[in-house]
C-alpha cells in the first residue's frame, strides 16, 4: 500500500496538473466517505486499477472519474486508509467507504530524538502498538499491563495481583544483573519516572531480615498513574540498535508514548464505560483434614477442636473467604477533540475504580488531560501536553515475611476449624497456631498509597529556513513530571501481633511522603537536503539536559495512643530521608541519507555525562548505524507481482545504563544503641571509579510482504552484548563488606523474533485479522572477572540465582544431594502470542492467546503451607519418586536435603484478551439517533479469561521481589491474580 | 547554507564548553568512609564508637540461636524459615549450608564490627597528628578499647566455625590474611587482647567518648580492663591454660561474693533506629515465631532449682516439625531487655574450672556460690577431677542457659555425644549434633 501511495507521487501531480480529457467515455462521479464516521473524507486517491488513469477525492470527499469502459475496477487508496478495489459497472453515482488502516500508525516510526522515520524505511524491527490493540480489546488496569503478547521481544509480567499495577518489562532479555532492567519510558517527549516506592512495610513484616536485603513491599510502579485511554500510539525500541540515540538511560530500552491530539474539523466526543468486576483465577483449596492428619500436624490437643468445628458444621475455607471476593470495577472516559485550522485540543478525563479480591483493597486513579497544538503561523507550530492524575491504591499486607503476620504467610498457618470471625462487638479473637489473625489483619490493616501527579510537556517547531531542496527546523522541547506520592501503613494496636501480650509493638504507624521531580529540556536542529538525482540528506543535532530529583521521608512510629495514626501519637518515632539527585546532560549528531526510499541508512552518536558516573564530567560517547535496502523499490517484480515488500535491514548501536543507587560510595549508616548515636557500616563497599554498563546490539532482519501485505512477515535476529556489567559479587565477609561494586564482566543475548501478520479471508461482510508472534532469547555470563556467586532468592538451600561464567544469566541453582547443581532457568523457552479478530457485519471478536514456554520460577509458598500442615496437596502422593511420602512430607523431607522440589515449571498459555463487541448498524443510528451519535458500541471483554499451566500455586507469574534485577520470579505467599470481567460500551457524537 | 552550517558548528562546539557542565553529588544521603580519613574530630570519635556498640549486636540473635539450638538449649520455631529446625538440628539427612543465613549473617556482622573498629584504628594511626583534638593518652585507651571488642567479636565467629578456624588479620580488605587453625585464632585472640590491655593501662584515666548505657560501670579504663580481663579468662579456658585463666581473673571483675549477674551487656530500645532484643518473644508464641527450651533442660534439672525460672510453662504444649515442647525460652521478658556479654556468675565457674587441677577445694567453693544462688544446696559429690568436672558444666549448663554456652562447653570436654537426640526420620536417619559451622562459602575457601 505504502509502495503505491510513494511510487504514485509523480502520477498524482500528473493528475492534479493535467486532467483528463482524452478518450472520456463514462464518468464515475460519487464520494468517499469514512467507514466509522460516515464523513467524506478528502485526498483520496481514486485510480482505475492497472492503468494511470486517476484523480483524488475533493475537500469533501466527492470525485468523478472518467473511464474508457464500464466495469471498471477502482483501487481507491491514501496514506493512512486500507486500500480497496470496487467494482463500478455503471455510472452513476457511488459512495465509497474506506476505513483507517490500523497499520497507518506504524507508518511513521518515532526513532531519533526529533526526528520520525517510515516503517518500510526503518532498519529497526520497532513495535507499535496502536490505541486500538492498546485498549481496543478489553480496558487493560494500567498501560504496561496492555504490552502482554503484543510484540515480540518483551517479557510483560505481573509481581503481583494486587491491584493497582506492580509490573515488570523486560525487553530482550537480560540486560543488566544490579542496575536498571525497565525500559526507560517518555511521554510527549517528557521522561517519566517509573519508580516503586516502599510504603515501609517490612517495619511489621520483617521480610529483610532473613538475609534478604531487598524490597519485598511491593509497592506499585509510578508508570501505572498514565491513563491508557489517552494513548495514542506506543512505540518500543527493544534495546541499543535502536535506542542508542536516547544513550546512557537506553539501555534496557525505551518506551516511546504519544498520546492522543484533537484533528482540525468537527467537534468530536466519546463516552466510554466498562463496568465488571475480578476474581481470582483459581483457588488451591484446603488440605482435607481428618483426625489422625490434624493429629499428626498439630498434636493430639488440636483434634477435639477438629472434631467439633467439624460436627458443628464450623469448618471454614479461609482461603476462599480472603481471596474469594469479587472485586467490582468501573472504569469511565469521556474525552472532547477539535479546533481549527490554527488551533487543536485533546481533552479527556477518566475515573477508573477497582476493588481487589481481598477486602480493603482497590485501586482509584482520576486522570485529566488537555492537549493543544497552535500553529502560529507558515512557520511556527507550538504543542502543549498536559495531565494530572490522582490515584489511590490499597495494596492489603502480602508478601514474604519473618514475622508470620502478613496475610499470605498467616493464611498458611491458619486452620479450618479455627474461628478467627469477630464477635458481635466486633472483637476478633486471637488465633492460638499463628501469631496473626488474618480476618482481623484484613479489615484492620491499612497499606495505602496516594499519588498526585502532574505531567506537562511542550514543543516549539521552527522553519528556520525553506527552500525547494533544503530546509532547516530548529525543535524545542520541555517537561516535567512532578509528583507527590504518600503513603501509609498502619498497624492498629489491636491486632493479635500488635498487642504488647504477644510480643507485639502495640500498634505501628509507617507513613511515607515523596516528592519527585524530573524535568529535561532539549534542543535540536534538523535539515533537509535532496540532490536533484533524490537522495535525501536529513542531518540532525541536539542538546538534552535531564534532571531528576527525589525526596522521601519514612516516618515510622510504633507505641501508638489510643487508635491515632499519627506518628507523633507513639511512644516511638524513627524517621528516614532519602534524597536521589542526578543531572544528565548530553548531544547528539544523526545524518540519514536516503537513496529514493531504496536504501537507507543513518548513522550517529550520542554523548553523555552524568552526576551518577563516577567522573560526573567525563563525556561517554554511544554510536549507532544503520541500513535498510527496500527491494521491492528496485523493480525486481512487476506492479501487481504477489511480493509487495520485501525489505533487508540491518542495524548496530550502543547505550548505557548507570550503575544503581549506591554503587559510587563507601558509607556509613547511622544507627542508636539505647540513644547513643553511631555509624556503622552496613556492607556494600562502593566504587568511585564504576563505569556505566555498556550495551551493544546488532540487529538485523527481513521484512516480507505479499498480496498487498494481507500476508507479511518481519523477522528480526539479534545480539546484544552487555560490557562492564555492574556486578554486586560478594565480599568475603571477613572484610567488613558483604558486597561490592565492580565492572567485572559481560552477558551476551541472542534472540529470535518472528511477527506474522495475515489476513486470511476478507469480504464486505466478513474479515479475519490474525498476528502471531513469537519470540526466544538466550543469555550467557561471556565473562565474569570475579569468582562465580549466587544471588537473589533466599538462598541455595530453597534455590537461588547464580552468575557464572559460560552459563545462562537467569539460571537458578539449588543444593542436591550431589553438591550445587542447575535447577533451572528463569528464561522462557519462548513466548508466543496469537492474536485475532474476526469482524462480521458489525459484530466483532478479538482474543488473543499468549503461550509462555519454560522458565522456572522458585516457588517457596506450598513449602510455608507444608511446614504448617495445611497444604491442599499435603496429603496427594506425586513427588516422592519412591511413592512413600505425601507431598507437604515430601517437600520438607526435602528442605535441606535438596531443592529440587522448589523449582517449578512456569510456564502458562493463556486467552490474555478477549473482546466481543456490537456497533450499531448506520442506518438504525440515523433512524433513532438523528445523525447526533456517529457510533454505538457495545459488547463484552474480559483478561485472563483461560489460564492454563501445571503449577503448583495461584500463578506463574509472580515475584516476590517486585520489578528489579533480572531476578524475579520468586514466589512467596503472594497476592493471588485475578481475572476480569468487562462490560463495555461507548460512544462517540 | 553556509551560515545553516555554520550556526551547526557553533552549537556544537558550545556543547562541550558551556551548556552542560553536570553537577557532581557526594553521597546525599550518609557519610562517606573516606571523609574522616584526614583530622577525625571529637564528635566524629563519638560517632564511630557509637557504631562499634550498635554493630556488636547485629544479628547477634542468630548467633545464640546457632550456638544454643545445635546445643539442644532451646528449640527456634519458625514457619516461615524452617531451616532452624531442619539444618542447625541436623534433620534426616539436613546439613549445614555454608551459603545460609545461619553461617554467614553472624559471621559477617562480627566481621563488620571489626571493620567499623579497624577503620578507626586507620583514622586514629599514630602517623597522624592528631593532637589538635586528642592526647597521646586519649587516643592510647581507645586503641585499647577497639582491640579488646576486636578480639571478642573474633572469639564469637571462632566459636562458630572452631576447628575450621577464622582469618585475623582483616584490617586491610584487598589484603585479607589467611585463615588461621583453631590454635592459632585463640592465640591470636589473646595477644590482642593482652595488647589492648597495655594499650589501656598506657593510657588516661578517661576515654574520650561516651559509652552505651549496658557498659555502665566497665565505662571507664580502669573498668573496661576488668573486662578485657574477664574475656581473657574466657579464651585462656578455651586454651585449656588454667594458670593464665587465674591471672586474668585476677585482675576482672570476678568477685564470689557479689552479685552474679554483674557484667557489660548489650542494651537495647525500640527507638526505630535501634534494634530490639532478638531472643525476646513473648509467653506462648505460635509456631510462626518461639523458642521453646528443650525439654531435656527441665528434666534433667535438680529439684528446687531457681535456674528453671529462665523457661515458662506454657498454657499448651506446642508441635513444630516434629518437636513438642512445653517451656517457653524466657530469659529475656521484654523487648528491650539487655543481653550480657560476660557476666560475674561465668567468671566464678571459670575460676571453679580453672582450680579444678590445681585447687579442687576452691572449686567446690566456687561451685556452692553458684549452687546456693539456684536455692541449690552444697555439693556433696565426689572430689575426683571428672566428677568435679561433671559438676562444673552441669552448673554452667543452669547458669549460663541460653548465653551461648552449653553447645562450647559440650565441645570442648569431648560430650557433644550426650546431647539429646529428638527425631529420627522415616529412613532412620537420626538428627545430627554438628561440631562446628562451614566457612561461608563467600570466603572462596
Amino acid at each position: 500500500m505504502k509502495k503505491h501511495s510513494l511510487s504514485s507521487k509523480g502520477l498524482l501531480l500528473f493528475l492534479f496538473f493535467f486532467p483528463v480529457v482524452l478518450f472520456a467515455q463514462e464518468t464515475i462521479t460519487g464520494k468517499v466517505t469514512n467507514e466509522s464516521t460516515g464523513e467524506g473524507v478528502p485526498f483520496i486517491n481514486i485510480v482505475e486499477d492497472g492503468t494511470n488513469n486517476g484523480t483524488a477525492s475533493d475537500i469533501d470527499g466527492n470525485f468523478s472519474l472518467t473511464v474508457n469502459n464500464l466495469p471498471v475496477k477502482l483501487k481507491v487508496f491514501a496514506l493512512g486508509f486500507t486500500t480497496k478495489v470496487v467494482s463500478v459497472e455503471s455510472t452513476g453515482s457511488i459512495t465509497i467507504q474506506v476505513a483507517e488502516a490500523l497499520e497507518a500508525l506504524d507508518e511513521i516510526v518515532v526513532t531519533g530524538l526529533a526526528t520520525s522515520v517510515k516503517r518500510s524505511n526503518a532498519a529497526n524491527a520497532v513495535a507499535s502498538i496502536s490505541a486500538e490493540e492498546l485498549v481496543g480489546t478489553t480496558p487493560p488496569p494500567t498501560i504496561d499491563g496492555a504490552l502482554y503478547g503484543k510484540f515480540p521481544g518483551a517479557i510483560v509480567s505481573a509481581n503481583s495481583g494486587a491491584p493497582g499495577g506492580g509490573l515488570s518489562v523486560k525487553l530482550r532479555g537480560a540486560t543488566s544483573i544490579t542496575g536498571n532492567t525497565q525500559p526507560l519510558y517518555i511521554i510527549d517527549g517528557v521522561y517519566v519516572d517509573n519508580s516503586s516506592i516502599a510504603a515501609g512495610l517490612n517495619a511489621v513484616s520483617a521480610a529483610a531480615a532473613g538475609g534478604s536485603a531487598s524490597n519485598q513491599d511491593n509497592p506499585t510502579n509510578r508508570i501505572a498513574d498514565i491513563n491508557p485511554d489517552d494513548i495514542a500510539n506506543i512505540e518500543i525500541l527493544k534495546g541499543a540498535s535502536a535506542a542508542a540515540i536516547y544513550g546512557s538511560r537506553a539501555a534496557a530500552g525505551v518506551v516511546i508514548i504519544t498520546t492522543k491530539r484533537g484533528k482540525a474539523g468537527e467537534t468530536k466526543y466519546s463516552v466510554s464505560q466498562s463496568t465488571g468486576w475480578t476474581q481470582i483465577i483459581n483457588l488451591l483449596g484446603t488440605r482435607n483434614f481428618n483426625e489422625q492428619r490434624v493429629e499428626d500436624s498439630f498434636g493430639a490437643a488440636e483434634v477435639p477442636n477438629f472434631i467439633a468445628a467439624r460436627d458443628a458444621g464450623r469448618l471454614v475455607d479461609y482461603e476462599k473467604e480472603v481471596f474469594g471476593e469479587k472485586g467490582f470495577i468501573t472504569n469511565t472516559n469521556f474525552s472532547v477533540s477539535g479546533g481549527g485550522e490554527k488551533t487543536r485540543f485533546f481533552s479527556g478525563i477518566t475515573y477508573n475504580n477497582e476493588e481487589g479480591i481481598v477486602k480493603n483493597t482497590g485501586y482509584e486513579k482520576i486522570s485529566v488531560r488537555l492537549n493543544l497544538d497552535h500553529r502560529m503561523n507558515d512557520r511556527v507550530k507550538l504543542s502543549l501536553s498536559s495531565n494530572y492524575i490522582h490515584s489511590s491504591s490499597d495494596r492489603g499486607f502480602f508478601n514474604n515475611d519473618n514475622s508470620g503476620t502478613t496475610i499470605g504467610v498467616g493464611l498458611t498457618a491458619t486452620v479450618p476449624w479455627a474461628n478467627l470471625f469477630p464477635d458481635a462487638n466486633g472483637n476478633y479473637p486471637d488465633y492460638a497456631l499463628g501469631s496473626s489473625n488474618i480476618l482481623q489483619t484484613r479489615d484492620l490493616v491499612t497499606n495505602n498509597e496516594k499519588v498526585d501527579r502532574i505531567i506537562l510537556g511542550g514543543s516549539a517547531n521552527l522553519d528556520l529556513y525553506k527552500a525547494e531542496k533544503s530546509s532547516l527546523e530548529l525543535i524545542l522541547r520541555g517537561g516535567i513530571d512532578f509528583y507527590g506520592q504518600k503513603s501509609l501503613a498502619f498497624f492498629p494496636k489491636q491486632l493479635q501481633f500488635q498487642k504488647p501480650s504477644n510480643g507485639g509493638v502495640n500498634g505501628v504507624s509507617v507513613q511515607g511522603a515523596t516528592q519527585n521531580k524530573n524535568y529535561n529540556v532539549s534542543g535540536f536542529l534538523v535539515h533537509n537536503f535532496t540532490t536533484d538525482s533524490e537522495l535525501n540528506f536529513r542531518t540532525q543535532a541536539g542538546l538534552t539536559r535531564e534532571f531528576f530529583d527525589r525526596n522521601t521521608f519514612l516516618t515510622t512510629a510504633s507505641g501508638l495512643v489510643a487508635s491515632e495514626s499519627n506518628v507523633d501519637q507513639a511512644q516511638n518515632t524513627g524517621i528516614n530521608q532519602f534524597r536521589l539527585k542526578q543531572e544528565d546532560s548530553g548531544f547528539f549528531v544523526q545524518e540519514e541519507i536516503n537513496y529514493q526510499d531504496k536504501v537507507i541508512g543513518a548513522f550517529g552518536v550520542r554523548g553523555d555525562k552524568s552526576s551518577n558516573n563516577g567522573d560526573a564530567n567525563q563525556l561517554y560517547y554511544y554510536p549507532k548505524a544503520s541500513i535498510a535496502a527496500n527491494l521491492h523499490e528496485f523493480g525486481f517484480w512487476k506492479e501487481d507481482s504477489f511480493w509487495n515488500q520485501l525489505k533487508l535491514r540491518a542495524a548496530y548501536g550502543e547505550a548505557g545504563n548507570f550503575a544503581p543507587f549506591g554503587a559510587l560510595f563507601t558509607s556509613y549508616t547511622a544507627f542508636t544503641t539505647d540513644g547513643l548515636l553511631g555509624i556503622s557500616l552496613i556492607g556494600t563497599r562502593g566504587d568511585s571509579n564504576i563505569e556505566p554498563e555498556r550495551q551493544k546490539e546488532f540487529e538485523t532482519g527481513v521484512d516480507i510482504g505479499f498480496f498487498d501485505n494481507r500476508l507479511s512477515a518481519s523477522i528480526t535476529y539479534y545480539i546484544k552484548t552487555v560490557d562492564d556489567l555492574i556486578l554486586q559479587p560478594t565480599r568475603e565477609p571477613s572484610s567488613g563488606f558483604t558486597t561490592e561494586f565492580v565492572n567485572a564482566g559481560s552477558l551476551r543475548n541472542n534472540g529470535i523474533e518472528i511477527g506474522l501478520n495475515a489476513t486470511p479471508y476478507a469480504n464486505d461482510n466478513f474479515q479475519w485479522d490474525t498476528a502471531v508472534n513469537f519470540f526466544k532469547n538466550t543469555s550467557e555470563v561471556t565473562e565474569l572477572n570475579v569468582p562465580a556467586f549466587n544471588i537473589g532468592a533466599f538462598g541455595a538451600t530453597l534455590g537461588t540465582f547464580r552468575i557464572e561464567e559460560g552459563k545462562s544469566a537467569t539460571q537458578i541453582v539449588g543444593i542436591t544431594p550431589n553438591g550445587l547443581q542447575v535447577l533451572g532457568d528463569a528464561e522462557p523457552d519462548f513466548q508466543m502470542a496469537f492474536n485475532n479478530t474476526v469482524k462480521y457485519k458489525e459484530f466483532e471478536l478479538n482474543f488473543l492467546f499468549q503461550w509462555k514456554k519454560g522458565g522456572d520460577n522458585i516457588n517457596l509458598t506450598a513449602l510455608l503451607t507444608d511446614l504448617n500442615g495445611t497444604s491442599h496437596d499435603f496429603d496427594d502422593i506425586d513427588l516422592d519418586p519412591s511413592g512413600q511420602l505425601g507431598n507437604g512430607d515430601y517437600r520438607v523431607s526435602q528442605l535441606g536435603t535438596s531443592a529440587e522440589v522448589f523449582v517449578e515449571d512456569a510456564s502458562y498459555l493463556r486467552l490474555r484478551e478477549l473482546g466481543f463487541y456490537y456497533s450499531l448498524p448506520k442506518n438504525i443510528l440515523e433512524s433513532f439517533a438523528k445523525g447526533y451519535v456517529d457510533n454505538l458500541k457495545f459488547g463484552f471483554s474480559g483478561t485472563n479469561l483461560i489460564n492454563i499451566f501445571d503449577y503448583n500455586s495461584y500463578d506463574p507469574e509472580v515475584s516476590n521481589f517486585g520489578a528489579n534485577g533480572i531476578f524475579t520470579g520468586v514466589e512467596v505467599t503472594p497476592f493471588p491474580s485475578s481475572k476480569r470481567y468487562m462490560f463495555n460500551v461507548s460512544v462517540n457524537f | 547554507m553556509k551560515s545553516i552550517y555554520k550556526l551547526m558548528i557553533f552549537l556544537l562546539t558550545t556543547i562541550g564548553i558551556v551548556s552542560c557542565e553536570v553537577q557532581e553529588f557526594s553521597d546525599l544521603n550518609n557519610p562517606e568512609v573516606d571523609a574522616f580519613e584526614e583530622n577525625i574530630t571529637r564528635g566524629d570519635l563519638q560517632d564511630l564508637v557509637g557504631g562499634i556498640f550498635y554493630s556488636s549486636r547485629v544479628r547477634l540473635g542468630t548467633y545464640y540461636d546457632d550456638v544454643a539450638v545445635i546445643g539442644r538449649e532451646y528449640w527456634r520455631f519458625s514457619s516461615s524459615d524452617p531451616r532452624f529446625t531442619a539444618d542447625l538440628l541436623g534433620k534426616g539427612t539436613s546439613i549445614l549450608d555454608n551459603n545460609t543465613f545461619y553461617t554467614t549473617a553472624p559471621w559477617a556482622a562480627r566481621y563488620r564490627t571489626v571493620k567499623n573498629a579497624n577503620l578507626i584504628l586507620g583514622f586514629i594511626d599514630p602517623s597522624k597528628d592528631l593532637s589538635g583534638q586528642f592526647s597521646d593518652e586519649e587516643l592510647s585507651v581507645t586503641r585499647g578499647f577497639l582491640k579488646t571488642m576486636i578480639a571478642y567479636e573474633l572469639l564469637l565467629n571462632l566459636n562458630l566455625t572452631y576447628d575450621n578456624g577464622i582469618r585475623i588479620d582483616v584490617a586491610d580488605e584487598d589484603n585479607l590474611g589467611p585463615f588461621v587453625s583453631r590454635t592459632e585464632a585463640l592465640t591470636g585472640i589473646r595477644n590482642l587482647l593482652v595488647d589492648g590491655a597495655n594499650d589501656i593501662s598506657n593510657g588516661g584515666n578517661d576515654f574520650p567518648f561516651v559509652m552505651s548505657s549496658g557498659f555502665s560501670g566497665f565505662d571507664t579504663p580502669s573498668t573496661f580492663l576488668q573486662f578485657n580481663n574477664a574475656i581473657s579468662a574466657r579464651v585462656a579456658a578455651y586454651q585449656e591454660d588454667y594458670p593464665s585463666v587465674l591471672n586474668f581473673l585476677s585482675n576482672s571483675f570476678l568477685d564470689l561474693a557479689g552479685d552474679l549477674s554483674i557484667g557489660p551487656r548489650h542494651s537495647f530500645s525500640e527507638d526505630q533506629t535501634d534494634i530490639a532484643n532478638p531472643l525476646f518473644f513473648a509467653l506462648n508464641s505460635s509456631s510462626a515465631g518461639a523458642r521453646i527450651a528443650h525439654p531435656s533442660f527441665v528434666n534433667d534439672a535438680e529439684i528446687g532449682d531457681t535456674r528453671l525460672d529462665k523457661v515458662v510453662l506454657r498454657n499448651s504444649s506446642i508441635t513444630f516439625d516434629d518437636l513438642t515442647g512445653e517451656y517457653d525460652f524466657f530469659l529475656y521478658d521484654s523487648r528491650v531487655a539487655p543481653i550480657p556479654i560476660i557476666r560475674n556468675e561465668e567468671l566464678v565457674l571459670l575460676y571453679a574450672e580453672a582450680n579444678i587441677m590445681a585447687n579442687p577445694s576452691e572449686t567446690i567453693i566456687a561451685l556452692d556460690v553458684i549452687r546456693n544462688a539456684a536455692s541449690l544446696p552444697s555439693y556433696s559429690g565426689g572430689m575426683m577431677a571428672s566428677e568435679l568436672t561433671t559438676e562444673m558444666l552441669n552448673q554452667r549448663r543452669y547458669s549460663l542457659y541460653g548465653e551461648g554456652h552449653r553447645w562450647i562447653d559440650a565441645r570442648r570436654f569431648n560430650i557433644l555425644d550426650q546431647l539429646p537426640i529428638d527425631r529420627i526420620d522415616d529412613e532412620g536417619n537420626p538428627d545430627d549434633v554438628w561440631i562446628e559451622f562451614p566457612i561461608p562459602l563467600t570466603e572462596n575457601q
